[in-house]
């Protein structure tokens, strides 16, 4: 049997990359350091801080809010509330919704849940059939995650937030990672570091990633001893994701050559300081959504672009000629792009809805 | 004898039992990669080279979750 490398007793867990193992009590110690290294290397917080958790009831967020308000009991200058957003997924959402509420409520912490069908109109399964009936070349998880940080940015600045941190793990972003390289989308590698976000714009709020050091093992782990994971829920769209396939074989290869995960990291990090250098900006430049006003790096929004896409956003003759001529532009094309797709869905032609981009912007 | 298997969210198995059988043996047996699970065994978190008894209780709790 294991035993604690610190005191001798049983161990809950070894980490064989480190070649060194932990009792409950010295595992939760080495786990309270290691994130509370990437807070101070990657200066995350400052000393005054209102920080919204991005959670969805998951055992990774509700690990991390858990964390984040016993920590900032030490910190007299934070303060932590929870965010959820709920998509609408049915027979998945509904379950993990009442265990964050459980937790929130043990924890005693503020929250707000904001939901897609109240903000958007439209859940996220309503949108994934409609986005097949009009021939949208897009996955699930496209929407859901370009819909998703549109919410959570919005919803958390109306909380007052100053910053949002989320539940990303290390398996997380470098899975990500991997999918960009595969991808050779070196911008979406360049916002993989563990601060996203451009200060500069009024509306936008910085999203910080406190776990990003720590693998997925630990963050469940910590679940696990401190209560938090007492049933298992998955989306039911992530394996049609390209992320399922890669986290895969990344694990695969971890068991063989403990520390592969670690490797990816610092190859991470390593390429994150060369784009820097090179002057490729994750963040690019920033400007306000012609539409709703929103931080966009194009003149039209995703999100505003996907309802237009999709038929749940329409513009009047008016307010389209008072839009700044690159943003009329895009909203044209995307305009056609739907009367094409429609002729095609209607002719009856096989639907492309199962082609196309995967959701490589972002983890789950 | 066996080994009672429970994976959270995904069932129960059952493991035949063999001296000396360990954790991560029972998780290879059912195929699966001990980085991608948290084991406890009857009620107590351990780790994977801890060995197990014949009529123990396994619960495994996945790591890989999508969402």
């Amino acid at each position: 049997m294991a035993r604690c490398s610190v005191c001798g007793r049983p161990a809950v867990y070894v980490d064989r990359a480190g070649g060194v193992a932990f009792c409950e009590k010295h595992f939760l110690e080495y786990f309270d350091r290691k994130v509370r290294r990437t807070i101070r290397r990657f200066r995350l917080f400052r000393p005054r801080e209102r920080i919204v958790v991005a959670v969805s009831g998951g055992k990774d967020s509700l690990a991390l809010l858990h964390y984040l308000v016993r920590l900032s009991r030490r910190v007299p200058g934070w303060e932590v509330k929870a965010l959820l957003v709920d998509e609408g997924i049915k027979g998945y959402r509904e379950y993990t919704i009442k265990r964050f509420e459980r937790v929130a409520g043990e924890l005693g912490v503020e929250y707000r849940i904001v939901r897609f069908r109240d903000e958007l109109g439209y859940t996220l399964d309503e949108i994934v059939r409609l986005g097949a009936e009009r021939g949208l070349p897009y996955k699930p998880c496209t929407y859901c995650g370009v819909f998703r940080r549109y919410l959570m940015n919005k919803a958390a600045r109306e909380m007052g937030a100053t910053v949002v941190a989320t539940g990303h793990n290390l398996d997380d972003i470098v899975q990500t990672y991997l999918m960009n390289v595969l991808g050779n989308d070196w911008e979406k590698v360049a916002r993989l570091g563990p601060v996203s976000g451009p200060a500069s714009h009024p509306r936008f709020v910085r999203k910080v990633k406190p776990f990003y050091e720590v693998l997925e093992k630990e963050t469940t782990l910590y679940a696990v001893l401190h209560g938090l994971y007492d049933g298992f829920e998955e989306c039911p769209y992530a394996p049609l994701g390209e992320r399922w396939e890669i986290r895969r074989l990344i694990n695969r290869l971890e068991e063989q050559r403990p520390g592969t995960k670690y490797s990816l990291l610092r190859s991470l990090l390593n390429a994150l300081e060369i784009l820097r250098r090179a002057g490729v900006a994750g963040d690019g430049e920033v400007r306000s959504c012609a539409i709703c006003g929103e931080p966009s790096a194009h003149p039209v929004c995703r999100a505003c672009l996907l309802r237009i896409e999709l038929g749940i956003l329409e513009l009047s003759e008016e307010q389209l000629e008072k839009l700044p001529r690159e943003a009329r532009e895009m909203v044209l094309h995307a305009l056609r792009l739907r009367e094409k797709r429609r002729r095609r869905a209607s002719g009856g032609a096989a639907s492309p809805a199962d082609r196309g981009r995967g959701d490589s912007g972002g983890a789950g | 004898m066996a080994v009672r298997v429970r994976i959270l969210g995904r069932g129960e198995r059952l493991v035949e039992y063999r001296p000396g059988m360990r954790v991560i043996d029972v998780l290879r047996e059912l195929g699966l990669l001990s980085n991608e699970y948290v084991v406890s065994r009857n009620g107590r978190v351990v780790a994977e080279d801890e060995e197990v008894s014949d009529g123990d209780e396994l619960v495994l709790y996945p790591v890989v979750s999508g969402g």
